[in-house]
């Protein structure tokens, strides 16, 4: 993959939540059309990279490179519009409005063309096209994930980050979104994604970091991560 | 029975500006994430604005344009102050900014008791209210006035205009999104600050228009209007339900109804005491308000 040109790039980024350090000294990199996974367990910093690299939160120390241009401290709404979005945690998706809200809100910084986006979206998620009207508390886990992926799309984003898609979705759920994942991959949109269902992540992804407590402990290309004796015996049980 | 007609159209012409109240605090409850009280106070701030600029000049339309005016510029001069609070927190909250809020009417309501008219309650001329012209229709003892019937008819369209607002265009999407979830909303890239204050300045437009149909349906106004008014636009707030606003829709007509009836039957002056009653029933029987918090 082309490491030497990356979308995202971040350089000895610490993060703190008062007096919490929730990151320290995090440097990574998301190279053009790749996928990568962060890879660790629950409160290891994966939302907190995401968060940051949006403008969600202030970073105390380090640098965030987007697409080139220095983006420390810049607001969500500046970064959304400059090309990322987050599908996060839990899918964020506004219960009490319908689908086609949900999804204008993906392109709330430029409506413009909104339409041909719509049809696009439509076409690739037929089943938010038949729901169009309905409001979204009343669609399944998956069908929430999918909206979420597809609102990230109506942005017109070049990288998307994934937080966590799989929680609570039933196995073969996740094997469908995860081959949505693959296939925006595929048509160019970079990935940044976080799991704890690291086999299947790491699987998919052309990289990964492992973090545990707010540092980066290990990283390498996908394939070396699966065969890694640490890994294999801390995230895959073998 | 044609006591409790014309009653029930009274209190539907005052039931619209109990509606235009709610639901201007609760816009302002969901979206700028404030609980502001105060908002009936700023109201009739702004019909004193409006008296004092028709006594001024003459002209009832320019001050129809001052009151409006003057209810926008207090909304955006004061959403930094509350804004600041936001910031700093991070978060939604809402007991410091109810302070402001109450300091903002208690000076409020001061600077109307010693500055306008000698701190005697004001008049609105007939060529607003249209009182010099008699009753619109006069059937027995059924008797409308013109300025009922136009505190209806703009209440509706106004109302009507907020829900077209909020349920048809691109600046309400962002304002239901914030107010399900303001975080939600800040990670799919809507300005929180920036709405929020989009929606003070409409909020006070809403206040405006309401101080001018206040001011022809009531015919007068005096300092402590505006306190009394802000007691009844919070607790139909929480009777109907936080920040519920099909539900403050409601409420506030029935408010209205049910305090016109009470005037028509009993001495007007019970009336305020006898809704507080019904309401704390209400209350207890539903705390969490008739049509659910939306907070």
């Amino acid at each position: 993959m082309a490491q030497n040109d990356p979308i995202l790039k971040i350089d000895s980024l610490s993060v703190s939540y008062g007096h919490v350090k929730a990151l320290s000294d995090i440097s990574l990199e998301v190279g053009k059309g790749e996928i990568v996974v962060l890879v660790g367990a629950n409160g290891a910093g994966k939302t907190s990279i995401m968060e940051t690299v949006l403008g969600a939160n202030v970073p105390v120390g380090g640098d965030i490179e987007f697409k080139g241009i220095h983006i420390g401290g810049v607001p969500v709404d500046k970064n959304v519009r400059n090309g990322m979005f987050l599908v996060p945690e839990g899918r964020g998706v506004f219960a009490s409005m319908t689908v086609m809200d949900n999804l204008l809100l993906g392109a709330h910084h430029n409506l413009k063309n909104s339409d041909k986006k719509l049809q696009l979206v439509f076409d690739s998620f037929p089943v938010l096209g038949e729901r169009k009207l309905q409001v979204a508390g009343t669609l399944s886990g998956g069908e929430r994930q999918m909206l979420a992926i597809a609102r990230a799309l109506m942005s017109s984003p070049d990288m998307i980050m994934v937080d966590e898609p799989s929680i609570g979705l039933a196995p073969i759920i996740v094997n469908d979104i995860f081959e949505i994942l693959v296939n925006l991959n595929k048509e160019g949109y970079s990935i940044l994604l976080s799991e704890q269902n690291v086999y299947k992540a790491l699987k998919i992804a052309h990289r990964g970091y492992v973090l545990e407590t707010g540092r980066i402990i290990k990283s390498g290309t996908a394939e070396e991560l699966l065969n890694d004796e640490a890994v294999r015996e801390a995230y895959l049980g073998a | 029975m044609e006591i409790l007609i014309a009653q029930i159209f009274n209190g539907l012409s005052i039931g619209s500006i109990y509606v235009l109240l709610v639901t201007g605090f609760n816009l302002l409850l969901l979206v700028a994430m404030i609980i502001h009280f105060s908002f009936p106070v700023v109201v009739v701030f702004s019909m004193y604005i409006s008296w004092f600029v028709m006594t001024l000049t003459g002209s009832v339309a320019l001050g129809v344009a001052g009151g409006i005016a003057s209810a926008v510029v207090v909304n955006v001069i004061t959403a930094p102050m509350f804004q600041h609070i936001m910031r700093e927190r991070g978060s939604v909250d809402i007991n410091a900014t109810m302070v402001i809020s109450m300091g903002m009417g208690m000076i409020i309501t001061d600077i109307l008791s010693h500055t306008f008219n000698q701190g005697f309650p004001i008049a609105f001329p007939d060529a607003l209210t249209g009182n010099d012209q008699g009753a619109l229709i006069s059937v027995g003892l059924v008797s409308i006035s013109r300025g009922q019937v136009l505190t209806l008819i703009v209440g509706i369209i106004f109302v009507a205009f907020l829900f077209w607002l909020l349920y048809k265009t691109r600046a309400g999407r962002a304002f239901r999104a914030i107010a399900e979830d303001p975080n939600g909303a800040k990670l799919v890239g809507i300005p929180l600050l920036k709405t929020g204050f989009q929606s003070y300045a409409l909020t006070g437009i809403l206040g405006g228009v309401t101080a001018v149909l206040m001011a022809v349906l009531l015919g007068s106004a005096s300092a402590g209007l505006g306190d009394q008014l802000g007691h009844k636009v919070l607790a139909v707030s929480i009777i109907a339900g936080l920040g519920n606003l099909t539900g403050g829709l409601i409420i506030g007509l029935l408010l209205g109804i049910l305090e016109a009836i009470i005037q028509g039957y009993l001495a007007g002056s019970w009336s305020n005491a006898i809704a507080f009653i019904v309401m704390l029933v209400v209350i207890l029987a539903k705390p969490k308000g008739v049509f659910g918090s939306k907070l």
